[in-house]
């Protein structure tokens, strides 16, 4: 902070904070550029993981012309045991509008690059984070969360949840006092 | 306050006030969670749409 000059009035002057170190000011919003450059992507999969990526393209593919919708992108990369969020999908399809996430198609070689990044994502959740992750709500720490607790926080926090998809999430893991034991059940979302 | 939770059995309203609604770091946890909790419902629906032994054999092999 400065040091006190004479200043009879204090200068309504608000020291900017530093500007951004890296990206410029965005002026007008930028043409959608991608978030991601998919064409820098290094594709490394080996020859039998093509095989399956293919062959669940091709199931994928309602239309018949080889391509697959933006809106099945999450789907496929999830098929096929990647667990990206909503949001990082959004990124790599360079943040389709609902038009474009309903019409717009890809083609295999297209996806794949979209696939190598998801993969590729250091921010991966483990089966630490996960469990990290609910021993938050373990009030008593005894390795249980209350299943009703859970289901608030599916619906509320991050990417919500409907209920639907939560009791279909929850079926047969709660114990007879409504408690979820989450070390098991994250053992048992990692196993398919 | 109860109406709230009129479904489920009754968390506390301490419960409640608990979650963190705009704590970026726990909403990123959830979405974390969430994310693989789509991808275990999706791989799941597909295992059971789908139990063509092929499928099965490739995933295992991949693992």
């Amino acid at each position: 902070m400065a040091p006190k000059k004479d200043v009879k009035k204090a200068e309504p002057k608000k020291a900017e904070p530093a500007p951004a170190p890296a990206a410029a000011p965005e002026p007008a919003p930028a043409p959608k550029a991608a978030a991601v450059d998919l064409s820098a992507v290094k594709v490394e999969f080996s020859a039998d993981q093509m095989d399956d990526y293919k062959e669940a393209f091709g199931l994928f593919d309602r239309v018949g012309d080889s391509k697959i919708s933006f809106d099945q992108v999450a789907d496929i990369m999830r098929a096929l045991g990647q667990n990206p969020t909503n949001k990082a999908v959004n990124k790599i399809l360079g943040n389709p509008s609902a038009e474009e996430m309903a019409n717009k198609r890809i083609d295999f070689e297209g996806f794949l690059p979209m696939l190598q990044t998801v993969v590729n994502d250091p921010q991966k959740g483990t089966f630490d984070d996960y469990v990290e992750g609910l021993r938050v709500f373990d009030k008593e720490g005894n390795g249980t969360v209350m299943g009703a607790e859970l289901r608030i926080v599916l619906q509320t926090l991050g990417e919500k949840m409907k209920e639907a998809e939560i009791d279909a999430l929850m079926q047969g893991q709660e114990d007879e006092n409504g408690c979820v034991n989450y070390e098991a059940f994250v053992k048992h979302i990692m196993s398919v | 306050m109860d109406c709230r939770n009129a479904q489920r059995s009754q968390p506390q309203d301490e419960d409640i006030m608990d979650i963190p609604l705009d704590d970026p770091e726990a909403n990123k946890a959830a979405a974390k969670i969430q994310a693989s909790f789509r991808g275990h419902m999706t791989r799941k629906k597909m295992k059971d749409e789908k139990p063509r032994e092929e499928v099965h054999k490739k995933q295992r092999e991949r693992k």
